[in-house]
């Protein structure tokens, strides 16, 4: 008997996996040479499982900003944003924020992670409810969690599920909280908003809308799938992350309402860990700066992701999403074929994510490929070339 | 033994067909996951079909309570009688 026992099966699936050759989960990348470029098993291949969407991980100015943070600041607060860990830096990337959405306030978490856990632990109390997607991201299932309202699951991406739930609620719905993704990031498909709004504002009910994948991505200032449907006037929260479009680590809350602020006296994960390092903050506001002028990058990651989804559907690839975006799911009919695709995709020089259950929903076998404003016309073709090869192949 | 009002047995019933098809004449006194061979996923998609079955919300702490069909019949039996209440 052993406190370990309970991770046999995780061993089991793990070793399901395969043992030879660079392991599918985990992959070790010996180093990154570019947004798009990196080393596994002493090869060069491109990178196509980074949600690196705008590719600015290597964006010049924002190295810059951050290499003279480094500088001038040191390396980390080495504190709470409670006690020392509020530099100017914090406050002014999030008044970057909250300005990009013109919203009275913002409030920036360590991870993306913790902006879900800190934002609907300390929003949803025990008389409240938390509503969610049942395809929810793990870190809104975790803050689910550690609050202590009663969470209730509604059918993906399905208003009228909804609409029963916040029905049989009553008059407590005004005291739901909805939430939902503006992009989900294992399927790549995306939410009917519109839809999911009529029916929230019919209870009074709250919504919050994660576009850690969406952010960058949708809309005139990349502010997400909530600015591209015009629908930023009906939101109450948007949560995001900064280890995606904004190419950093770290995460935000931003809403119109300014009591948002009282967020900052009731939440653990923002109270109870270091606050992000000055580096971060300084390239995180450099990179948000490019993504709120960025047409010019997403014009770029739009035109990869038609070459991408045209390519795959004229080689009658079964996709996670009808609707073209960023995450490029196909579906694969077994894991044992999304494994083969997963080696045979890295032989052609393609690193892309595999995704099993019980990560995936419905019991599917994702091969995700996750594009970029960075890769070239020439990289997509590449990717588009081997799906080929490994369709013929199966 | 307390007994499971019938509605409850054909919804669970009736979910197990429609979510879990491949899954024939399952225990249930059968831990979920390591008796009848459930995952996390898996059982969070029987409940939702409950749920639709039985025009019920099942909060997700509840899943985490359950380890068998009894106990989740149980369950709903109690939630049901909260609602009717």
């Amino acid at each position: 008997m052993s406190l370990f026992d309970k991770f046999k099966p995780l061993v089991e699936a793990r070793a399901s996996l395969g043992e030879t050759g660079p392991a599918p989960i985990a992959t070790p990348i010996e180093r990154v040479l570019s947004a798009t470029r990196g080393m596994i098993d002493d090869r060069e291949v491109v990178l196509a499982g980074t949600n690196n969407y705008l590719g600015l991980t290597f964006h010049p100015e924002v190295i810059a900003a951050g290499r003279e943070a480094l500088e001038s600041l040191g390396t980390g607060t080495t504190g709470s944003r409670m006690a020392n860990g509020s530099y100017a830096g914090h406050r002014a990337l999030e008044g970057d924020l909250a300005a990009a959405f013109g919203w009275p306030g913002a409030i920036v978490f360590s991870t993306g992670y913790q902006a879900n856990l800190g934002t609907l632990s300390g929003l949803a109390g025990s008389d409240d409810y938390l509503l969610v997607d049942s395809d929810s991201h793990a870190s809104i299932y975790d803050g689910c969690r550690l609050s202590s309202a009663q969470t209730i699951r509604f059918r993906h991406n399905d208003p009228d599920n909804l609409d029963r739930r916040l029905e049989r609620l009553g008059d407590d719905a005004k005291r739901a909280l909805v939430v939902v993704e503006g992009l989900y990031s294992m399927l790549g498909d995306q939410p009917p908003l519109a839809e999911f709004v009529e029916v929230k504002n019919r209870h009074g009910a709250w919504l919050l809308v994660d576009e850690a994948h969406s952010f960058g991505v949708f809309g005139e200032h990349g502010l997400g799938l909530t600015e591209q449907e015009g629908l930023l006037h009906e939101v109450d929260f948007i949560v995001g992350t900064f280890s995606k479009s904004l190419a950093g680590i770290g995460g935000f809350c931003v809403s119109p309402h300014p009591e948002l602020e009282l967020l900052r006296l009731a939440s653990r994960p923002y109270i109870f860990t270091a606050s992000p390092s000055p580096t971060m903050m300084a390239s995180t506001r450099k990179a948000l700066e490019l993504v709120v002028n960025g047409q010019d990058l997403r014009a770029r990651l739009h035109d990869n992701i038609q070459r991408l989804y045209r390519g795959a559907a004229a080689l009658g690839l079964t996709m996670g999403s009808t609707e073209p975006g960023p995450v490029a799911a196909i579906i694969l009919p077994d894991r044992p074929t999304a494994i083969a695709y997963w080696h045979g995709l890295l032989d052609a020089g393609v690193y892309a994510n595999l995704m099993i259950p019980p990560a995936t929903p419905a019991g599917t076998n994702l091969l995700r490929i996750s594009l970029s404003a960075a890769h070239t016309p020439d990289d997509i073709d590449r990717i588009v070339d081997a799906l080929n090869l490994l369709r013929a192949a199966a | 033994m307390t007994s499971i009002d019938s509605t409850t047995k054909r919804a669970i019933n009736d979910a197990l067909e429609t979510a879990l098809p491949e899954i024939e004449n399952p225990d249930w006194d059968a831990a979920l996951t390591s008796g009848v061979g459930l995952d996390s996923v898996q059982i969070m998609n029987l409940v939702m079909e409950i749920e639709d079955n039985l025009d019920l919300s099942v909060p997700v702490d509840v899943l985490a309570e359950v380890k068998t069909l009894n106990e989740l019949a149980l369950r709903l039996d109690a939630l049901k009688g909260a609602t009717e209440s």
